[in-house]
């Protein structure tokens, strides 16, 4: 027994000394050096690799064209990649390695709202400002004031496309569909239903479904009683499809809204003739007149061969809002920057123009509807969300 | 609409019962849950969905191409994972199928993306059927048909063939059917390979079913149907059916009834209460434990 | 704080992979009763603590004790009807007691259902790292007592020869459900671990290929092994980092691995081989034998 205690000792002292390693000097290299490190905090592989692929692609465009004008502030920006597979403990490893190791200015990320929580808490300790591009649930920036994130949140857009859906539609009773095992879906059904209140629709049936059910007879038999105007799911691209394929065999002839979720290239490919007159609400559409957004389109499509989607553009956003936040504060450290980047208002993005409220949290305008038509998204309007 | 949800439940349950039956058989000879069926089920989808969409076959020789390569994959797995292990103790060969199930779905999410994907449109131009107010359609009628039809040819084999009688006899004693000059090796390939079509021709009409083929819709489907196959009776062919169909009944009630948050967890309640209460299942057959 | 950051993150991931592994190594190791749904236990330990925490903010060890005492009780409660079943019947039910555990998490209120719980940092006298290291440390050793102990070896009897055992006066069926409650107690401590460092938890992390996570640190180590679990947990805990490029095909790796060890090496890497002994001999001094052989 004696012996075993002592191997046991041997092994953890060599962890131990396996683990420590001269503690580098304590100026940050953030400031130091003529480059400045942005990091990206995404899955490349496995299951949300279609959020965060994109957001690189548009990270890495962003930070092209900003070396490309000279830089910030004569510094070149250098994004650091890894690719946490979607996976918490490996989110959590690689905040500690860019934060630690490669001193970094500031991490683009996490697209999830699961991983961009456990991220969050290390980014505030170590002083460095997170900027989600992606996730869009609760008790995110609340962790602390060097995090952020740029995208339309739901509790922004949904009461805009209440009342597009009572006034330009003329909807009065919905159906909603919730995926109850998916954190996104459960609070955009939540905003839903709240926003609903007193802005007059009714919601006529709620009913659950999970990420990963193929079978959905049962509750589009129970909507299908309820006759209503329109099926709003709160979930994913897969199940909505198939969701819709089942509401169209059983001779429902309403359509789907939903979030981003819906908005992926899976949903038309699955949900085929069903999914035409569907629409999805976006913070961005790739359908823009405008210069800089229709300049930003071309130079994706040029550079990846694929129209850019809403992770693209605000990846490509969140780098140009951070280095703009550190031309306004005069400096590429993450103590300074934070407070400029904190008072952004009016940012004007290819994915919408942003401001950041008191709260940290980003309000943008405008909401872009998605409608399948012949088979591909296409702008079907342009909802204008207050900026205030 | 309760005629209509008795109608989902049924047609779901027949999803279950196609695969329940592969589980069933092979159980009944080597007293193996293979875990890995349910993946087997999936390459025989993914097989008549690539059949279909790229070599351009209509869905009845896809169907034949899907059963042709699940057959060979579930010969290979047996040959690989379960035979060197038939002697080792039970553990060890629960553990080799696991390892099996995990795999080949994620070699199967690695060669097709983790995203689900369907079959062409019109791959089988389904037309809805009015049975008294309810709808069914053609597809899922076919599954229905399909699960009886298979039942009864199984159970044709089984007891009307030799190789079916050798099945029996390994089944009920494996060593006494060896020293009575049976080729065990043969009869557990067999099954496996029977098994393995019957799986492939589920997948593929499920795959066409709900048009979502995944890496993952063995592993999911996989569970249910061996809780099918228990209430039904594991080691009988029809009770593989009988308790498909009252699974999927089951679960469509649930759901019907709001609880469906809870749809996977009724097969698994469904399970446990067949276990502890009845563990031969609905037909299934009194065995006595020998000391 | 003289220990780089990104390592301590990584020997706290080991530091729990070995807890986890070291209490589904009693129950399938020692025991012989697979267990397909430990997350489920990891689950429930990480949620009790969580909440203790949370709700009470009572100082970390009693949140520990709470995130092991809560899933041993649900691990009695539940194996009572279930561990009489044989092997493959038990597996299955394990998994569906994590499924129905899953589910129950992410529709009850007191979970925050699909939200999940963020988890303050705790305060800790020593830091959390070396704490993690030690409480495994604790924990590896714990588990070779009871292997050596009478109780381990009649665990061992049970896994070996069920019937023999009971022939030979085991109470099989209470030495199984203490097995299995002590194994539930070291994967809730391990689960509330996990849900205290990394600072939030959603009842989906605790999955089907969680269980697998487990199982293949003590089947690489040797079932039955205690060095083995901990060698295991460690090789499985470093991999992913050392080989990062590898990481996609991680499940790729587990399934073929753990087919290949059944096949040709069922007793892992260490298992077989008293480590003791064998350091003993090595060292010139040959060991006493007592009773139970490894």
């Amino acid at each position: 027994m004696t012996s075993f205690i002592r191997l046991c000792l041997v092994l953890l002292g060599i962890c131990t000394l396996a683990a420590c390693q001269k503690k580098d000097d304590a100026t940050t290299a953030a400031t130091g050096g003529d480059t400045v490190k942005i990091a990206f905090m995404g899955a490349l592989t496995g299951d949300v690799a279609m959020y965060g692929k994109p957001t690189l692609e548009g990270m890495k465009m962003a930070a092209e064209e900003i070396n490309a004008a000279g830089g910030v502030l004569g510094k070149k920006i250098e994004i650091i990649e890894a690719d946490n597979r979607g996976d918490k403990q490996e989110g959590a490893a690689l905040a500690q390695k860019f934060t630690s190791r490669d001193r970094v200015a500031a991490i683009v990320g996490d697209p999830t709202t699961g991983i961009a929580k456990v991220v969050a808490p290390i980014a505030q300790k170590a002083g460095v400002v997170m900027l989600s591009a992606g996730s869009t649930g609760p008790g995110v920036v609340e962790i602390g004031e060097y995090i952020f994130r740029n995208t339309l949140l739901d509790n922004v857009a949904i009461p805009a496309l209440i009342d597009y859906f009572a006034r330009d539609l003329g909807f009065r009773k919905v159906a909603m569909i919730t995926s109850d095992n998916n954190d996104y879906s459960v609070g955009l059904s939540r905003t839903f239903s709240d926003a609903a209140k007193g802005r007059g629709i009714q919601i006529v049936a709620d009913e659950k479904v999970k990420d990963g059910d193929k079978d959905f007879s049962a509750q589009v038999t129970n909507i299908k009683a309820k006759n209503p105007d329109v099926i709003f799911f709160s979930g994913y691209y897969t199940e909505g499809a198939l969701i819709m394929k089942e509401a169209r065999k059983q001779g429902m002839k309403v359509n789907m809204f939903g979030g981003d979720g819906i908005s992926a290239s899976t949903f038309l490919e699955l949900g085929g003739s069903a999914v035409e007159g569907s629409v999805a609400y976006l913070g961005f559409s790739p359908e823009q007149t405008s210069g800089e957004t229709a300049a930003f389109v071309e130079n994706f499509k040029k550079r990846t061969g694929q129209v850019p989607e809403m992770f693209g553009a605000q990846g490509y956003d969140a780098v140009k809002l951070l280095a703009d936040a550190m031309k306004r504060a005069g400096s590429t450290d993450p103590k300074l920057f934070r407070t400029a980047l904190a008072q952004t208002k009016n940012f004007p993005g290819v994915s919408g123009t942003v401001t950041i409220r008191p709260n940290r949290e980003p309000v943008k305008s405008p909401l872009c509807l998605l409608e399948v038509k012949g088979g591909k998204y296409v702008l079907k309007a342009r909802v204008p969300v207050k900026l205030d | 609409m309760i005629l209509q949800q008795l109608v989902n439940g049924v047609a779901l349950g027949c999803t279950y019962a196609l695969i329940a039956l592969g589980y069933t058989m092979v159980y009944g000879i080597i007293s193996l849950i293979n875990f890995a069926h349910g993946e087997i089920f999936m390459a025989g989808a993914f097989a008549g969905l690539l059949l279909v969409a790229y070599g351009k076959l209509n869905l009845f020789l896809a169907l034949a191409g899907a059963m042709l390569v699940s057959v060979l994959l579930g010969i290979g797995v047996e040959f690989v994972a379960y035979r060197p292990l038939r002697r080792a103790s039970r553990l060890s060969a629960l553990i080799s199928a696991i390892g099996v199930s995990i795999f080949l779905s994620t070699l199967a999410m690695l060669l097709f993306g983790a995203n689900a994907r369907g079959f062409p449109e019109g791959t089988f131009p389904s037309r809805q059927i009015d049975i008294f107010g309810a709808q069914i359609s053609s597809l899922q009628l076919l599954i229905i048909v399909t699960a009886g039809v298979l039942m009864l040819a199984l159970e044709l084999v089984v007891k009307k063939t030799r190789i079916g009688k050798a099945m029996r006899a390994a089944s009920e004693d494996y060593t006494a059917a060896a020293l009575m000059g049976i080729n065990v090796n043969l009869v557990v390939t067999f099954t496996f390979a029977l098994g393995s079509a019957l799986a492939a021709a589920g997948g593929v009409l499920v795959g066409v079913l709900f048009n979502a083929v995944s890496f993952n819709m063995g592993l999911h489907a996989g569970i249910k149907a061996f809780a099918a196959a228990v209430l039904g009776g594991i080691g009988s062919i029809p009770g593989a059916v009988l308790g498909g169909i009252v699974l999927g009944v089951a679960e469509i009630s649930g759901v019907a009834l709001g609880y469906s948050s809870w749809r996977d967890a009724i097969a698994f309640a469904i399970l446990v209460l067949v276990l502890l209460v009845r563990p031969t299942g609905l037909l299934g057959k009194r065995i006595d434990r020998k000391v | 704080m003289l220990i780089d950051p990104y390592i301590q993150q990584i020997l706290i991931s080991i530091g729990i992979g070995v807890i986890l592994a070291q209490g589904l190594n009693i129950i399938t190791g020692l025991t012989g009763q697979l267990s397909l749904g430990h997350a489920a236990f990891m689950s429930i330990g990480a949620f009790s603590g969580a909440l203790l925490t949370i709700r009470t903010g009572l100082p970390l060890p009693l949140a520990l004790l709470a995130g092991g005492v809560v899933p041993a009780l649900a691990a009695l409660a539940v194996g009572w009807p279930i561990l009489r079943l044989s092997g493959d019947y038990l597996a299955i039910c394990t998994l569906g007691f994590a499924e129905i555990v899953k589910v129950v998490f992410l529709n009850l209120e007191l979970t925050n259902r699909a939200f999940g719980l963020t988890v303050p940092q705790p305060e800790t006298t020593i830091p959390l790292p070396l704490l993690v290291l030690l409480a495994a440390l604790g924990v590896t050793l714990f588990a070779q007592s009871v292997r050596s102990s009478r109780f381990g070896r009649a665990l061992m009897a049970i896994r070996d020869d069920e019937i023999a055992a009971a022939a030979a006066g085991i109470d099989v069926a209470s030495h199984k459900l203490q097995a299995f409650a002590v194994s539930a107690f070291l994967a809730g401590v391990g689960g509330c671990l996990y849900a205290h460092v990394l600072g939030y938890i959603n009842p989906s992390d605790f999955g089907f290929l969680k269980s697998v996570d487990m199982l293949a640190m003590v089947v690489l180590g040797g079932l039955g092994s205690v060095p083995g679990a901990l060698l295991g947990a460690t090789i499985l805990g470093a991999a992913p980092e050392l080989l990062r490029f590898m990481a996609t095909y991680r499940m790729l790796v587990y399934g073929a691995m753990l087919v290949a060890l059944m096949v040709f090496r069922p007793n892992g890497l260490l298992g077989g081989i008293n480590l003791v002994e064998f350091v003993m001999r090595r060292s010139g001094r040959p060991p006493r034998r007592t009773g139970g052989s490894p």
